[in-house]
């Protein structure tokens, strides 16, 4: 049955009618729940604040239990999903810069619009820096090609990485996500802020 | 005894535990449609591994192998007239109806697809062996070859090797167990040196069945 669209089940141009609904509707959730103030972000480095730890690993764990099942009922064809190719080196490096942007700048290249939506003067001040980025990796690209490519590993799943099935890393992965949870519950306890 | 209430937070941990559990617990599902690519199809048509040879199907015929499920792929009218012994009829068309399904999605059995000649059993083995079935083969030049090579097979011409001569003898044998031919008893050739020519296929003639972990 799935995915939809490699199965021919719906065309290119409903899949990007779809995207858009969802995009919007993904927009919505994290103003919603809050993603559009930079303070909010920036909590869960400082501990006072972890929603954004909660909602993340949720999403990881929704989306790997629901692929899964559906995998097993035969409602998808899980060779058939497409999985972003790895170059480990970039990967690191940019996790790292990404990381440093979203403790600095209390924002992720998505709720930064969510922010400039309602009006953040921080959140467009921000994009402003996102696209200023964009540029100097565009014009420098040849200065970096080498590092940007290197530690190429096609496009491997953890599972397969670690040589064990997918559910018993999905139950692993919940593990992980459970305790993180209960010990960010227990940091918002310690280090509360009265505002923010 | 004291109450134990449960909050949401103990809920929800449990309810993702158990899901966790529950999916780890169960094996990964396998039965997805179209398995095999455009060219993994290609390599298994290219090694030509989905042939069996007649020897070796009528040695199964003869040793009443019960593995062995012979497919006719003819129509059905034709099927009446002959058939092989404990063929069943999956005509062409009907190849991928449901019933079939429940036939094919198994790794026990052995398949031998046949027709009259090869095509029709190689266009079927083909969209078995892309909808993930295993152990689905073709008898290697079909009825018409069958009937030559095991039903009426001619003696070997001149002087030929003792493997000629045990494969003429074993045709000759399993023809006659399996209702062709009308050669009368005991007019076997014998072999040179002296050697027995048994009931059996010869030697390496022996294909290994594809499918499986292949």
């Amino acid at each position: 049955m799935g995915p939809l669209v490699v199965n021919e089940i719906i065309s290119d141009n409903t899949n990007l009618l779809l995207a858009f609904f969802i995009g919007i509707a993904f927009g919505f959730v994290l103003e919603q729940g809050g993603f559009s103030s930079s303070r909010k972000l920036a909590g869960v480095f400082y501990g006072y604040d972890t929603v954004v730890l909660k909602v993340f690993f949720t999403g990881a764990v929704t989306a790997a239990l629901g692929l899964l099942f559906f995998s097993l009922f035969g409602w998808i064809d899980l060779s058939f999903v497409y999985v972003n190719e790895t170059f480990l080196h970039s990967a690191i490096l940019g996790g790292v810069i990404m990381g440093v942007g979203f403790i600095m700048g209390g924002y992720c290249p998505g709720t930064s619009f969510c922010g400039a939506a309602i009006g953040k003067i921080d959140a467009m001040v921000f994009i402003v820096g996102l696209f200023i980025g964009v540029f100097l990796f565009a014009e420098g690209y040849p200065l970096y090609e080498k590092l940007y490519k290197a530690g190429y590993m096609g496009s491997p799943r953890i599972s397969e990485f670690f040589g064990i099935t997918e559910g018993l890393f999905t139950l692993l992965m919940i593990i992980a996500a459970v305790l993180m949870f209960w010990g960010a519950e227990w940091a918002e306890k310690k280090f509360p802020r009265e505002e923010y | 005894m004291k109450n134990i209430s449960f909050t949401p937070r103990m809920l929800l941990t449990a309810g993702l535990l158990t899901l966790g559990v529950i999916i780890a617990a169960v094996p990964k599902n396998t039965t997805k449609p179209y398995k095999l690519s455009a060219k993994q199809i290609l390599d298994e048509l290219k090694s030509g591994t989905q042939y069996i040879e007649p020897e070796q199907v009528a040695q199964m015929l003869v040793e009443k192998d019960p593995f062995l499920q012979l497919i006719d792929t003819r129509p059905q009218n034709e099927f009446e007239k002959f058939s092989l012994p404990g063929a069943i009829n999956v005509p062409f068309d009907a190849i991928l109806s449901d019933e079939q399904a429940e036939l094919f999605d198994q790794n026990v059995r052995t398949f031998v697809l046949y027709g009259n000649g090869t095509t029709q059993a190689n266009e079927a083995w083909m969209l078995l062996r892309q909808l993930g079935y295993n152990n689905i083969n073709v008898l290697r030049g079909g009825l018409n070859y069958w009937a030559e090579a095991i039903l009426n097979p001619n003696p070997p011409a001149g002087i030929t090797s003792n493997d000629d001569l045990a494969r003429y003898n074993f045709r000759k044998g399993a023809g006659q167990a399996l209702g062709g031919g009308e050669q009368p008893a005991g007019n076997d050739v014998k072999p040179t040196g002296g050697q027995k020519a048994p009931v059996q296929p010869p030697k390496g003639k022996k294909k290994k069945v594809a499918g499986g972990c292949s």
